[in-house]
């Protein structure tokens, strides 16, 4: 009705000149669209050269700093995985190498910013974690190690998980053997032989580590198992050779070092390895010749038991002598001594198993005591010694 | 003359009428809600326009900077002390002999647009802040094109509303239509730029104005997400607010903010001036070597400050750099920005302001952890807060300041640190600066804009503060006139209140009563000679202004009371209102 009352309010020239507004504005309208769209194309152009662009400026700088990364030029890597992450800002995997240059250019404070950042986004993921735990370690705070150690351990790994998660076990295992906390680091490796698949490699390596964690019983069966795999590597003869030694198994380790010396690539080995083991074989040799073990002849057993028990007399001797007072412990040795008849026979001794035994408990609590009052012993005496230790354990 | 002549002479001045542009008063009379209904269409072109022109604004200062600095700018490279310098004399020459209105920030620009060209801004204006802007920032200049992205945006609608020949009143309001889409396209943040524009430009919430504002700011946001993303201009890391405590800490951000603000405010404020008073001839050159300054600056290893900084920002606030260096970066980047801006440089003062913000936000940030660990959240949280904080310290855009970081975060549960810091920033920036840095810069151009934080602070006088107790008699409707006139007598007033049947109140002077008393006898009722008018119902929290054209026709004004019906406050005289006004 409104309209209709405008409509004849206007003379025609009016209403002419309202047509020809119309169509004027209509024409303004219509032709602002037709810049909008050329608009639209030209910027849509200019976008498009535009991240095509940045996509490959993103591509070259995370090749240069992978690159520098993997020379060891870590400078060199930051600044360039900095570019690449201003090209391509959400890429998870450019971060976090970023902030792995950053810890290997020693700017710890930045990296460890800059991961506990990336770990608010992620917080339960397991590379940063193991990346803070590796910084915390750096910096001498072990309880936040241990603490992203265990994180990393919980938490999620693309792909590999599996695999990840034992290589962060024996990472933690190594970093709590160089704290010393050899029972933690035992109990990890042990998880981690545990879980591990048949595969001499990682047979090796844990058996390796628990040799270093002190538990060479332990490594000695990863050893054994690791030899069940032909052809037998030398990184296991040696392993089962050395830990044999350490558990006085002389019999055993003496059979593995045999084997050791005769893998062909011995040879290869350094020299300093070569005579370490050369040692010890001719030790376990010459320890199972003094040892008088039950499976010997009655007469060879008593040649021996006199020999040792000649051996201990002349360490006691020279022990005492070296001392201006005899300290009680040595005195106590000299009395047992002089409780045995002044001289023994063969036959007489073949005839009372019992003074077997009693002489060759003298012989090894002579070793042990003069051990510790006049210091280490060396030839003979340091291989009683040894045997004194776990006399039971050499033909085991 | 004949009637065929007449025809002639008729048709060919209609002919003439038709080819010329027609006056407002034809506009008005042959399309009267023209001009209503292009506005609304218009503020969707503009908005579409501008968010393509900022896409394009960004997309040329990035392959600039690209094609001068390289795609990986860094210490030690004598390009970054070169580029921005010969960029500077370029720039400058364009700005001096070519586009002298490019010079500055933008947001003065638009407003004495607004307020002293009824709107206008030239088409030579947009291009030549397009070019110049872009090739300074692109070059390193430490300057920001959020501002630059505002301007171009009110001159897009400038051309657009001048194209459909609007009326100068509606021409006015595009600019800040075209603003707000400007800003909302460069920060991808509808909100805060719409009220940055009504904080800082217009100054008050209009109603005529804002529905466009909205619909400019979100259809250049729609264009300026479908090139770019929904995501903010940084990415946002996880922001929360865990311990109380943490309150603390951000309280020493606001503190920290606060006087980095004035610092940032003092340096320009001395600086320009200065610069502006030097020969002609050194306009030449100041950007050029402000240019070298800032390369300088670059080259010995702080490449960070050259340009806006966004990357460096998104770096700041997950946790890149250690505080020292955030602090450093924060200290040389309010340099490099006063060198660049001071020198007259054309580029904008926002992302200087949030690159300083988040530098100082994420230092405090990693300080407090490093010192602190109990008291301190997220580096991230703190570098967004410090962005707000410096907004609200610097550019004394407190709402705009809270909005921005919520917006950008998209994370409600910052608002207590946000509100917290940016107040303390506000207040003590205005403690020490009472003068807020755009109206620093509009003094030192010689133009007179309206103040915005002045408009906001000004304490509007209400009815409350002039009315007084009801000291004239109150007459009921039904009672007789010699009864009022009796009343009014012992009263000994001008004027009496009549109360009709009707609840409604009737303002009588002595001259009335007299005639009615003439012309009635002294028994009528006294509503029988009222005349159908009553006295305009006033409450006492309505503007003083509000009752002065009412007192050329009655003689006093009851103030009613807005919860009991018919209840009166008090009166209110001619002279209340003027003596109210000669106290405040």
């Amino acid at each position: 009705m409104a309209v209709l009352q405008l409509r004849s309010a206007l003379t025609p020239e009016e209403r002419q000149l309202r047509q020809k507004l119309i169509l004027r504005d209509s024409l303004a309208l219509l032709s602002l669209f037709a810049i909008v769209i050329v608009l639209f194309f030209i910027t849509l152009a200019l976008f498009h050269s535009f991240s095509v662009h940045r996509q490959e400026l993103a591509q070259r700088w995370l090749t240069r700093g992978e690159n520098a990364l993997r020379a060891g030029q870590p400078l060199i890597a930051i600044d360039a995985l900095r570019s690449a992450l201003a090209y391509a800002p959400d890429d998870e995997n450019m971060q976090i190498e970023l902030a792995e240059a950053l810890a290997a250019a020693s700017r710890t404070e930045e990296a460890v910013a800059y991961f506990n950042t990336l770990l608010e986004g992620r917080p339960g993921n397991g590379m940063i974690n193991l990346q803070l735990a590796r910084l915390a370690a750096k910096q001498g705070d072990e309880a936040n190690a241990l603490d992203h150690y265990q994180a990393a351990l919980d938490g999620t790994w693309e792909g590999d998980g599996y695999v990840r998660r034992r290589e962060v076990r024996l990472e933690l295992a190594q970093y709590l053997i160089d704290r010393k906390h050899f029972d933690r680091a035992r109990n990890q490796l042990l998880i981690a032989a545990g879980n591990a698949p048949d595969d001499v490699n990682i047979e090796l390596q844990i058996a390796g580590r628990l040799e270093t964690a002190q538990d060479p019983a332990n490594a000695l069966h990863l050893y054994k198992k690791g030899l069940q795999h032909r052809p037998a590597r030398l990184t296991a003869l040696q392993g089962a050779g050395r830990t044999a030694y350490a558990l006085n198994h002389f019999l055993q380790a003496k059979q593995y070092l045999e084997r050791t010396l005769n893998h062909p690539d011995f040879e290869k080995q350094p020299a300093e390895a070569q005579a370490q083991l050369r040692n010890m074989l001719s030790d376990a040799d010459h320890i199972l010749l003094m040892y008088p073990g039950p499976e010997l002849s009655v007469r060879a057993r008593t040649e021996r038991i006199l020999g040792n028990k000649k051996i201990a007399q002349e360490r006691l001797a020279d022990c005492l002598s070296s001392k201006t007072t005899v300290p009680p412990a040595l005195q106590t040795m000299a009395d047992r001594w002089q409780q045995l008849p002044a001289r023994l026979r063969l036959l007489q001794l073949e005839e009372d198993p019992e003074l077997e035994q009693t002489i060759m408990q003298l012989v090894y609590h002579t070793e042990q005591v003069t051990s510790q009052q006049c210091g280490s012993p060396t030839g003979d005496d340091a291989l009683l010694l040894k045997i004194a230790q776990a006399p039971e354990a050499v033909e085991q | 003359m004949s009637v065929q002549s007449m025809q002639e002479t008729v048709a060919r001045i209609s002919k003439r009428t038709l080819q010329r542009p027609l006056t407002q008063a034809e506009l008005e009379k042959i399309a009267p809600t023209r001009d209503e209904r292009l506005f609304l269409v218009l503020s969707i072109f503009i908005g579409v326009l501008s968010g393509l022109l900022v896409v394009s604004f960004r997309i040329a200062i990035e392959w600039i900077k690209i094609l001068t600095l390289g795609s990986a700018p860094h210490a030690g490279q004598f390009r970054l002390i070169l580029v921005p310098a010969l960029a500077g004399l370029v720039v400058a020459a364009l700005v001096q002999l070519v586009f002298p209105a490019a010079r500055g920030s933008g947001v003065n620009q638009t407003k004495a647009a607004l307020y002293i060209y009824n709107g206008y801004i030239s088409f030579k204006t947009v291009i030549g802040k397009f070019v110049t802007a872009a090739l300074a920032i692109g070059c390193g200049h430490s300057l920001g094109p959020e501002d630059p992205s505002l301007q171009i945006g009110a001159g897009v609608a400038s051309m657009v509303a001048r194209r459909l020949n609007l009326s100068r009143q509606r021409l006015r309001l595009f600019a800040p239509i075209g603003a707000a889409a400007g800003l909302a396209a460069a920060f991808n943040a509808p909100i805060s730029a719409i009220l940055f524009v009504i904080e800082e430009v217009i100054g008050q919430w209009s109603a005529a104005v804002l529905g466009s504002i909205v619909l400019s700011a979100i259809s250049s946001v729609v264009v300026a997400r479908w090139f770019w993303g929904s995501e903010p201009i940084f990415r946002i890391p996880p922001v929360t607010l865990r311990d109380p405590r943490e309150l603390i800490a951000y309280a020493v951000l606001g503190i920290v903010g606060g006087f980095a603000a004035l610092v940032f405010s003092k340096s320009l404020g001395y600086l320009r001036p200065r610069l502006r008073a030097l020969p002609n001839w050194t306009h030449y050159c100041q950007s050029g070597i402000a240019g070298l300054l800032v390369g300088l600056i670059g080259f010995f290893g702080f490449a960070q400050v050259m340009g806006p900084g966004y990357e460096v920002i998104d770096q700041a606030m997950h946790g890149q750099f250690a505080w020292k260096l955030l602090l450093a970066l924060a200290l040389l980047k309010i340099l490099a920005t006063t060198l660049s801006f001071s020198s007259g440089t054309p580029g904008g003062m926002f992302a200087p302001t949030l690159f300083i913000g988040a530098m100082l936000g994420a230092s405090v940030g990693s300080f407090e952890k490093l010192f602190f660990p109990h008291l301190a959240g997220t580096v991230g949280a703190y570098a967004l807060v410090g962005m707000g904080v410096l907004f609200a310290g610097f550019l004394r855009a407190p709402l705009t300041s809270v909005f921005m970081v919520l917006e950008v975060s998209g994370n409600y549960s910052i608002i207590l640190p946000v509100i917290l810091a940016n107040m303390i920033a506000y207040l003590l920036s205005r403690a020490l600066q009472p003068v807020p840095i755009f109206e620093v810069f509009t003094h030192q151009d010689g133009l007179e804009l309206p103040s915005m934080e002045e408009a906001r602070e000004e304490s509007e006088l209400h009815l409350e503060d002039a009315v007084h107790p009801v000291d004239v008699p109150i007459i009921k409707g039904q009672q007789t006139i010699g009864e009022a006139t009796q009343a009014l007598t012992a009263a000994r007033a001008s004027a009496l209140l009549v109360s009709p049947w009707d609840g409604s109140w009737y303002a009588m002077s002595a001259a009335e009563l007299t005639a009615a008393s003439a012309t009635s006898t002294p028994d009528t009722p006294i509503e029988r000679v009222l005349p159908a008018e009553r006295v305009p119902i006033l409450f006492p929290d309505m503007p003083l202004d509000s009752a002065l054209h009412y007192f050329q026709r009655w003689p006093v004004l009851p103030v009613l009371n807005r919860a009991i019906r018919g209840k009166i406050e008090g009166i209110l005289t001619q002279d209340d209102v003027l003596h109210c006004y000669h106290e405040h």
